[in-house]
């Protein structure tokens, strides 16, 4: 019997021994493995999105921002009775109660009431004091300068993420990184506490300044809408660049389209077709086949070449002049509009040369703004010789607003092609430049002098006797050429009686500053490029230019010899900024002292984000260290620097509360 | 287990100082202290969420422990020989209250199982009063049966009937791990007593069938096995519990997270303070804390085992060896559910679970096993006392 009493003893001992083997062999040999999936459960890794970063103008003028806003969600099964919850909820968010009751009875422990409510409505909501329901910080986006370029700026969608235009292409460097912080929760669901919650404004993402100058681009779209209404067109783009540089300084489309509300505009108004569609140019083709013969020798400025009296047969098809002309010199071949001439001119010219200098000005390459969607624009090889006459008037081929603004740039650029662009800078929120937009020269295209020669032959085009005497300006010598397509008619194949009117100018011709494409198309009053976009052009450009403080043609004769400036000090002395002394005196942001040399901000007590868009708008670098609000700057405030000289800012302190 | 641990009650019969293992004593009490923190540990943050009273469970574990060391206490000063009067009554008294628990109104149920019945603020559990109430009765019996104990009629049939109702019973609330932890202590009992091997190995192929049958036409116990077999491919479901156990433990580590930084128990692990409190101890002490568990359980059986050894009679070492082995029994099970080497049971953790019903009776058996202790040390010291006096 006392045998068997041990023996039990025994087994008993034998099993806590197993029981502690089994307890080794977890928590020693499995210990880093179960520990592992234990924290899988309760160590969640809350993302933390980078707030989106700004989009600013050429100046520093916020074009997109990111505020935080309040969103409202619940844990239904601590609300109690779903319909009653509904119906206090509901009216103080303008919900349907029935509707809401439906969506939080299908969630289990979450579900958005509202996203991204009004501040008042977050307080009525917070002041029901239901239990249950919780409000979150969101990044909402918002458009300070409504429909001020919304084609071009794009938007985003609920959830932030950028649709289309420059918030689709920047998507990355925009919405940067977002943090991953770890917290604890249980297994509810419940965030219980977090460990090291950086400060979370600071995390952005990087910010795109643009080339677009908001006044200008308001004045290209302020004279597109007015023309466009009155011309009850069904659409229209202006594009307005500085042919020395390619920046693009307005992309302006009309129907308008505001990026705050991109749902109440259907899918075509929010289209950047200055940017993305193509068309068929028209008349302001010719412009190009013309310096092409130059160049090549084919045609003398002072030719004369018959306009077969406004009726030319090319094999079967026939090809027309609005007005009948006989002989007619070079540059009133422009002045006038004549097809049968310029088509003339092509065949001069020859196939092989029109393709190559249409490749050579731009056409069918993109022009690499980094749009989504960009289009790309068709020159087709003319094999017939109907081709060749019909793409020596614009037709038959095609190209995008900014492709056709940025070829002009070349003639008014003396023969040199720059790359059209529209993004300055890109900075990511420690100051370093990501991407940075610079003046490139694509190529030479005609000698200055073939250039000189078109530019001074489309002066003749606004006047009296030219095509576009609407477009003249007092004060600014201008040179333009006016362009009135036929659009194909995609249904039934041919062309049909809907027009594209444009009109391009360069202004002031003997130095120009800007190069303005107004493209209306199909306006249903007048269909002609000079009768309908002329006026445009004229408007956008008497309001440019004394905002660009370009003197008057007559008594700055000094801007005639303007000597071309070598790329390099080009880039350097950015050659639109000296004009804005007179815009920027107000502006305290971007005060500028003297050309090249800006002031340094005051900062001090600025929270980083701030600091970091006070000092791009006043092109400088910033360089940010800690974190808060700012403590120390070196520069001291209101000392001179260069342009582009690093600010070095000191954050201390003052963390912003945790937001749950 | 430093220091003498002595408690000495005057013995009215001997009018001798009766001497109680301190190494049982301390054990028991060591173990108790234990349960208390680890219960507000394990317990504090849901109780605050439940009842807004973080000490919620751990006041009612300390009035548990109050009311078990009173029972403690009465046991040890009553004295187990005075007990074998009581094996029949309090049978008796056990299969009544395992017969209304399973009555339609009397008992109270949680879980899908009938287990309590509700007295005023308290509720008793009588699986738990009936596991002591057999061991007495078994250690009555089978002294008194004797070398009868080897007979089928007699020492085999009688048990395994009484055995079979009990379970029986405890399968109707379902209890299972009770009924099988009766029939355990039967069969441990008959084995110390002197039973026929052939009786015991013979009637365990017999109940294995039944066995597998209350397993297989029951799907929740059915699925607490295909839990244990597999936990982490039936985490999100059956094997949930064990899971989260095995993480608990094994994210402890040598050390653990230390005293109230577990994280398992903010309800990832279920009835973290009661059938999985060891999970707790497993992270928040470590592998130190597991080892000092188990040997304390060790200390429990080698001096029970010790003291029924030394126990004058039979009832005595049948006594000793039975609670030795009801203990023994909990906390092996207890631990190695935890650890997922056995299947879920919803058996407590002696002297360690949070509830009252399980403390309080645990503690009493404690107290005669503490008896069964004194007893033995008492005859010692009579011993010594004789040897002295005759040396003298």
């Amino acid at each position: 019997m006392k045998l068997r009493v041990r023996l039990v003893g025994a087994a008993f001992l034998f099993c806590l021994l197993g029981v502690l083997a089994r307890a080794v062999s977890l928590q020693v040999f499995e210990r880093d493995r179960l520990r592992e999936l234990a924290e899988d459960q309760y160590v969640r890794q809350v993302e933390i999105p980078a707030r989106r970063g700004d989009i600013f103008d050429r100046r520093g003028v916020p074009l997109a921002q990111s505020v935080e806003v309040d969103s409202i969600w619940v844990d239904p099964s601590l609300l109690g009775d779903l319909g009653q919850a509904a119906k206090k909820l509901a009216p103080e968010l303008a919900l349907e109660p029935s509707e809401l009751e439906a969506r939080l009875s299908k969630a289990k422990r979450f579900a958005w009431v509202k996203r991204r409510v009004r501040p008042e409505e977050a307080e009525a909501v917070r002041a029901l004091g239901l239990p249950g329901v919780g409000l979150t910080k969101e990044p909402r986006r918002f458009y300070p300068q409504r429909e001020l370029a919304g084609q071009l700026i794009g938007f985003v969608g609920a959830d932030g993420r950028g649709l289309d235009g420059l918030e689709l292409a920047f998507e990355d460097e925009l919405s940067g990184e977002s943090m991953r912080v770890s917290g604890y929760r249980d297994a509810r669901g419940r965030k219980l506490l977090t460990d090291g919650l950086a400060d979370s404004i600071e995390r952005r993402g990087a910010s795109v300044t643009l080339t677009i100058d908001r006044h200008l681009q308001f004045f290209a779209e302020k004279a597109l809408s007015r023309a466009a209404e009155e011309s009850k067109a069904a659409a229209a783009s202006a594009v307005v660049l500085d042919p020395r540089t390619g920046e693009l300084l307005a992309i302006a489309n009309h129907p308008r389209f505001n990026p705050n509300t991109p749902e109440k505009s259907p899918p075509e108004g929010r289209r950047n077709r200055a940017a993305l569609d193509t068309f068929e140019p028209g008349s302001t083709f010719k412009s190009f086949v013309v310096a092409a013969a130059l160049e090549e020798g084919r045609v003398k400025p002072q030719d004369g070449i018959h306009c077969e009296n406004g009726a030319w047969d090319i094999g079967r098809h026939t090809v027309h002049d609005t007005h009948s002309y006989g002989w007619l010199s070079v540059g009133k071949v422009l002045q006038v509009s004549s097809n049968i001439c310029a088509a003339k001119i092509a065949q001069a010219l020859g196939r092989d040369a029109l393709v190559d200098y249409s490749a050579r000005f731009g056409f069918g390459e993109r022009a690499g703004l980094s749009l989504p969607g960009e289009g790309k624009g068709v020159v087709p090889y003319p094999k017939a010789e109907i081709a060749v006459a019909t793409q020596a008037f614009g037709q038959g081929l095609t190209a995008t607003a900014v492709q056709l603004a940025a070829a002009y740039g070349a003639l008014a650029n003396g023969g040199v092609l720059m790359r059209p662009y529209l993004v300055s800078r890109v900075v990511d929120p420690d100051g370093l430049a990501l991407l940075e937009g610079r003046p490139v020269e694509v190529r030479r295209v005609v000698s200055a002098e073939t250039a000189r020669t078109v530019v001074k032959m489309l002066e003749a085009v606004v006047e009296k006797e030219g095509t576009a005497p609407r477009a003249r300006l007092d004060e600014y010598k201008v040179a333009g050429k006016t362009g009135t397509a036929q659009k194909a008619d995609l249904v039934a194949g041919g062309y049909s009686d809907k027009r594209i009117a444009s009109f391009v100018g360069l202004v002031p011709s003997d130095g120009p500053r800007l190069v303005i494409l107004v493209v209306v198309d199909e306006p249903k009053t007048d269909v002609y490029g000079g009768l309908v976009a002329a006026p445009v052009f004229k408007e956008i450009a008497s309001a440019a230019m004394p905002y660009l403080g370009v003197a008057p043609s007559s008594a700055a004769p000094v801007a005639q010899e303007r000597p071309k400036p070598k790329p390099a000090d080009r880039s350097a002395s950015r050659p639109l900024s000296d004009a804005f002394l007179k815009v920027q005196a107000q502006d305290p942001v971007t005060e500028q002292v003297e050309k090249g040399t800006v002031r340094v901000p005051d900062l001090s007590g600025e929270v980083g984000r701030v600091a970091v868009s006070r000092l791009l708008a006043a092109a400088l670098t910033p360089r940010l260290t800690g974190t808060g609000r700012v403590v120390k700057q070196e520069p001291p405030a209101g000392s001179l620097v260069e342009k582009g000289a690093r600010v070095t800012v000191q954050l201390a302190g003052g963390l912003p509360p945790l937001r749950q | 287990m430093s220091g003498e641990v002595e408690i000495s009650i005057r013995d009215e019969r001997s009018r001798a100082p009766v001497v109680y293992d301190p190494w049982l004593l301390a054990a028991v009490l060591a173990l108790l202290t234990l349960g208390l923190v680890m219960v507000y540990s394990s317990s504090a943050i849901c109780a605050h969420e439940k009842t807004g009273d973080g000490f919620h469970y751990v006041i009612r574990q300390l009035v548990a422990a109050g009311v078990g060391l009173l029972a403690m206490a009465l046991a040890m000063r009553i004295g187990y020989r005075k007990l074998a009067r009581l094996a029949y009554p309090l049978l008796v008294f056990a299969v009544g209250l395992m017969v209304a628990v399973v009555l339609p109104g009397v008992g109270s149920t949680a879980g899908g199982a009938t287990r309590w019945i509700r007295l005023g603020g308290f509720s008793v559990q009588p699986a738990e009063v009936a596991k002591v109430a057999w061991v007495l009765y078994l250690a009555y019996s089978l002294a008194k049966k004797r070398e009868k104990v080897a007979t089928f009629s007699v020492g085999f049939l009688p048990h395994v009937a009484i055995a079979g109702m009990l379970a029986f019973l405890c399968m109707l609330q379902p209890d299972f791990g009770s009924a099988v932890g009766l029939v355990f202590l039967l069969f441990v009992m008959l084995f110390a007593a002197g039973a026929k091997m052939s009786y015991l190995v013979g009637s365990v192929l017999v109940a294995l069938p039944f066995a597998f049958h209350a397993v297989a036409s029951s799907p929740y116990r059915m699925k607490r096995i295909l839990a244990f077999l597999d936990p982490w491919h039936h985490r999100q479901g059956s094997g949930y519990q064990v899971a989260e156990s095995l993480m608990s433990i094994g994210s402890g580590g040598l050390f653990g997270l230390g005293l109230g930084d577990g994280r398992q128990k903010l309800y990832f692990l279920p009835e973290a303070h009661t059938d999985f409190i060891f999970s707790i101890v497993g992270e928040e002490l470590g592998l130190l804390g597991v080892a000092t568990v188990i040997a304390l359980y060790a200390v429990i059986v080698w001096r029970g085992v010790r003291a029924s050894l030394a126990a004058t009679e039979p009832f005595g070492t049948y006594l000793g060896l039975g609670l030795t082995a009801l203990i023994a029994f909990q906390a092996v099970v207890n631990m190695a559910v935890a650890m997922g080497l056995l299947p879920t049971k919803g058996l407590t953790l002696p002297f360690v679970s949070y509830g009252g019903s399980s403390l309080v009776v645990m503690m009493g058996a404690a107290g005669v096993l503490l008896s069964v202790s004194g007893a033995s040390a008492r005859v010692a010291g009579v011993f010594r006392r004789a040897l002295l006096e005759a040396s003298g």
